[in-house]
């Protein structure tokens, strides 16, 4: 026998040799039984049976704190008529989800843009009173809470001879979860920042909307706090246009937020005015029970 | 405690006949597989729960608006139908919301629900780790991995002709197995965890579809990835009947190693099939 022979038979020796190593590895270990007084198993099984239950009524009892009045009631129950709204526990849950999606964000980070084939229609999910658009030839945008220490007034001829119109196609995804992917033109909320800085400490921006009645036409204003790291972000636009053409009163005329890394409760329409604040603003959909951040 | 170690210290070789008034017992899960197995049961309840509430504010399977309600959710046509067909719900108040008020935290209270998912989708994924922690400090992995497609049709065979052998009084002989589950055991295990691990990734590509792209990306983009979600809720529904029936019909012992680790069921490899 040659040594190249040699050779070849001892690889595939060695190779079987892993194989089967490989596979022993794998393979189920038999169970090693002990020898136990049957009097000992069922104390070992009462004293199981004892904890797990336990431990499920201590689940059943926590999840059922956290579940709101209606559920109990439509299951015919109200154990807890005068019991606290407060879901702590729901809460935690909320805000480190927020803290996740905040860990998330980053500004380098561009979220997807599509081709105008790939564009889908896009309703109004607004169900109160779209607003008389007698607002638009007078509209103005009001900057407060600037480093100069004034506050600014601009018309929309003003905003959009300044500032370069960037275009971009992203989807706007609902909290509902619908998405629509829509054509949206605007400067960048970023230029805006340079132009008129905020005050030194700002961390948030406060905006606020002409879109402000309910479905009875009673007063409902709407208004959003957005981070200004997500304002920085180079696709978090002040829209003017959708699909090619000016802004209609449904869709936010004469200037929107679009915001594709959030929810698209955060993408404010008919802004009015934006103050910038050291502190957390408030947020109409966080006072309803939704996430502050709502990052995507 | 230490009479358990007592004991182990004499531990007997496998396939041992026990002393006449004592008991051969095997540890057949670990404490950590035992502790995440239940808790599941009220996580998978809760996500499905408040899941489908959450379906409810944009259903994924929609047809036109019917022109007198404007409906447009096969749900809320269930819930019709079943309104309409079954005789004490004929008075029923809103027969659209039948479905989401009996097998979802309910309608219209969608920021509550998204609250309530996240709680539970957050301990679900730290459960998930704590099984497969569970699973390699007792080494029970080696017993999920699905290896054996022979045998997966033999004992589904088996099962979907027991119907017919019960009702013709004929007797059907299980397959035999030297393995703690039998393939298609092994095969439903696997998927089960698999399915866990699907749930939670689909749930991240839809929550967050623009810091994970990449991850909607694989699951088709964020509509399909919804869908994907979606069924594989119904995974979990189909998994938990067979599986409730078969321990409720396989007795004690299998419930009780569920809860205690111990079974006096095991693989005695030297033991010929007739004895088992």
């Amino acid at each position: 026998m040659s040594s190249k022979q040699n050779g070849a038979e001892l690889k595939s020796a060695r190779r079987s040799a892993l194989l089967q190593k490989f596979q022993s590895t794998l393979s189920e270990r038999p169970a090693e039984p002990i020898e136990v007084e049957p009097s000992m198993l069922r104390g070992w099984t009462r004293r199981n049976l004892l904890i797990f239950g336990a431990g499920a009524l201590a689940t059943l009892a926590v999840g059922g704190s956290q579940l709101p009045r209606e559920v109990f009631e439509r299951l015919g129950l109200d154990p807890l008529k005068t019991g606290s709204d407060d879901k702590w526990l729901l809460n935690k849950a909320l805000q480190l989800d927020d803290d996740v999606a905040t860990a998330l964000y980053s500004q380098h980070h561009l979220v997807p843009t599509y081709t105008k084939s790939q564009i889908t229609p896009l309703k109004n999910n607004y169900n109160g009173a779209t607003p008389d658009p007698d607002y638009i030839p007078g509209w103005r945008l009001t900057l407060d809470g600037l480093s100069s220490g004034l506050t600014v007034s601009l018309d929309i001829g003003v905003l959009l001879a300044h500032h370069q119109i960037h275009d971009q196609i992203t989807r706007l995804v609902c909290v509902e979860g619908w998405s629509a992917i829509a054509w949206w033109s605007g400067l960048r909320f970023d230029d805006l920042l340079h132009a008129y800085p905020p005050v030194s400490q700002a961390k948030w921006a406060h905006i606020e909307s002409s879109v402000n009645l309910d479905v009875n036409g009673n007063p409902d204003p709407y208004f959003v706090s957005i981070d200004l790291l997500t304002a920085q972000h180079p696709q978090t636009l002040l829209a003017t246009h959708l699909n090619g053409q000016p802004l209609t009163v449904e869709h936010g005329a004469p200037l929107r937020l679009l915001v594709p890394v959030k929810l698209g409760l955060k993408n404010i329409k008919a802004i009015t005015r934006i103050t910038y604040t050291k502190d957390e603003p408030r947020d109409y959909w966080a006072e309803r029970g939704y996430s502050r951040y709502d990052g995507i | 405690m230490s009479s358990i170690r007592q004991i182990q210290s004499e531990r007997i070789a496998t396939g041992a006949r026990a002393h006449r008034n004592r008991a051969l017992v095997v540890c057949r899960h670990h404490v950590l597989v035992r502790i995440s197995h239940w808790l599941t049961i009220p996580l998978l309840l809760g996500l499905i729960l408040s899941g489908i509430s959450i379906y409810w504010a944009s259903p994924i399977y929609q047809h036109s608006p019917d022109p007198q309600s404007g409906i447009f959710d096969y749900f809320a046509d269930a819930g019709i139908w079943i309104c309409a067909h079954i005789r004490w719900l004929h008075h029923y108040a809103d027969p659209a919301d039948w479905v989401y008020n009996h097998i979802s935290l309910g309608p219209f209270m969608l920021a509550f629900a998204m609250r309530f998912h996240w709680l539970c989708a957050y301990s679900l994924m730290l459960n998930g780790l704590v099984y497969l922690v569970g699973l390699i400090l007792g080494g029970g992995w080696r017993s999920l991995l699905p290896r054996d497609a022979r045998g997966v049709l033999q004992v589904t065979r088996y099962y979907l002709g027991l119907p017919y052998a019960i009702l013709a009084r004929r007797r059907q002989t299980h397959p035999g197995f030297h393995t703690k589950y039998n393939p298609l055991q092994r095969l439903a295990y696997f998927s089960v965890a698999a399915a866990g691990f699907l749930s939670v990734t689909t749930g991240w590509a839809i929550h967050k579809p623009a810091q994970l792209s990449w991850l909607a990306a694989i699951f088709g983009g964020f509509d399909k990835a919804r869908v994907w979600h979606f069924w594989l809720m119904w995974f979990f529904v189909v998994f938990v009947i067979p599986h409730v029936v078969l321990v409720i019909a396989d007795g004690w012992d299998t419930l009780r190693s569920m809860i205690t680790g111990w079974s006096t069921r095991f693989v005695r490899p030297e033991v010929s099939d007739h004895e088992l």
